[in-house]
């Protein structure tokens, strides 16, 4: 699909249909059932809501754990892809914009199927289709015998420079790495890169709501590498566009676990975070912070696509929710299958 | 220049009748109230098919508030009874 486009964006029709598919997602009392069913429960549960056309589709083929997450991904794709169908304009540009990073997923899950010898059934299952690749390049991705091939497959594309440079160094180094790294560098580059002309207050928010997405998977990063010890220098994976850190600054917080809270506390997210650094002083632990980062940005974009009914904001609202609910299903999947109890799973879901 | 004023000046401060008779005046008002319906239904429409897409109880009620701009129109026609 692409990008450009002249016409003025719909966002009426757009809004009215995200407000009337967000108001069907699973809500608290679903996943308080959710977590205290198995795994044949939930694709029962599943199959009599949004989702019983994919548990349909997929039922022959696959089951248990595997289905539900199959039949999520799917659905995930299905739904981002009508979004994409109905928007005109800059609108449709903005959304395009976020759902490129499938496209990143898409082709680092064809790398990853590549390297590991997988069969092309796996790979195609895994795949989430939607975003700004043609499927008959998507489909082309599947076809490729090696990774080289798979990078003269993108060229031309958004990520087609990124991979070329990095190429080297995979063959070189023969891990997935560079490779990686660069699929997800290209993404968030062009998260922020030429903005359409038109700039509202609600479009001027939506860009500063991307730069905090940066900004937190820049900490997010630093944070984990932090905690697991290696020697990587954070600065090396840092993207850019944030307005919290520089590459350098970035390095050297992540050390200081207590600067880093500090020096969060005093800039733009303050107020918004205090909750979520609170948690990261007293647990000490990441997961708890990562998951008030979350619900940090879901409230805001809740909060944004009521004071901005008609703008990207609703259906940015959407897209998260959506995520959000494709995640915490399967983290619940995964969970009873693994045999936590309920309480532990709820304690990982993201849940405002 | 200073004649083009003088000849508007003399059209619109025609002496006897005015230059826009009174059911004239009642025709442009509601003309504009139809096109101002016009444009906010607009709006509205696009958002009560994408709402009746999506669910098709909503058809009575989008419908409903996808006619409510037309008091506009129906207002306006006052004009015609006051003139």
């Amino acid at each position: 699909m692409s990008t450009a486009s002249s016409s003025s964006s719909n966002y009426e029709y757009v809004t009215a249909r995200t407000r009337s598919r967000k108001a069907r997602l699973f809500d608290e009392d679903d996943y308080r059932q959710l977590t205290r069913m198995g795994t044949g429960e939930i694709a029962r549960f599943m199959e009599e809501s949004e989702y019983d056309e994919e548990m349909n589709d997929l039922a022959a083929r696959y089951s248990g754990v595997d289905l539900i997450e199959f039949a999520l991904n799917r659905n995930r794709a299905k739904h981002f892809d009508d979004l994409l169908r109905w928007a005109d304009g800059p609108l449709h540009d903005y959304i395009a914009r976020y759902l490129r990073r499938f496209d990143a997923w898409n082709v680092k899950t064809a790398i990853r199927g590549l390297s590991s010898g997988a069969a092309r059934d796996e790979i195609e299952s895994d795949l989430v289709r939607t975003g700004e690749l043609s499927e008959s390049r998507t489909d082309r991705l599947l076809d490729a015998n090696s990774v080289e091939e798979v990078v003269e497959v993108l060229d031309g594309t958004r990520f087609g420079p990124a991979l070329d440079d990095a190429v080297d160094e995979y063959e070189e180094s023969a891990s997935l790495v560079p490779l990686e790294n660069a699929l997800d560098r290209a993404y968030y580059r062009s998260l922020l890169s030429d903005m359409p002309a038109e700039t509202d207050r609600a479009t001027e928010l939506y860009v500063e709501f991307l730069r905090a997405e940066v900004d937190f998977r820049n900490l997010r990063n630093a944070l984990r590498l932090a905690r697991s010890g290696s020697s990587v220098d954070p600065g090396e994976y840092y993207i850019d566009g944030g307005r919290l850190f520089s590459a350098d600054e970035l390095g050297s917080l992540a050390e200081n676990t207590n600067e880093l809270i500090a020096r969060l506390r005093n800039g733009v997210y303050g107020e918004r975070l205090s909750g979520a650094l609170d948690e990261l002083e007293e647990a000490d632990s990441l997961i708890g912070f990562e998951r008030a980062l979350e619900e940090v940005l879901l409230a805001y974009s809740n909060r944004l696509s009521q004071l901005y009914p008609l703008s990207v904001c609703p259906v940015f609202a959407y897209v998260l929710e959506k995520e959000r609910e494709v995640r915490n299903v399967r983290a619940i999947a995964r969970g009873r299958e693994a045999g936590l109890d309920p309480d532990e799973i709820e304690a990982e879901l993201v849940i405002l | 220049m200073f004649e083009l004023i003088v000849g508007f000046v003399s059209v619109v401060l025609q002496q006897g009748s005015p230059a826009i008779p009174g059911s004239a005046g009642a025709a442009i008002a509601v003309g504009l109230a139809g096109l101002g319906a016009g444009i906010a239904e607009r709006g509205i429409g696009a958002a009560a098919v994408g709402a009746t897409a999506e669910d098709d109880d909503m058809f009575g009620r989008g419908l409903v508030l996808t006619v409510l701009p037309e008091t506009l129109v129906i207002l306006a026609l006052v004009t015609f009874f006051l003139v």
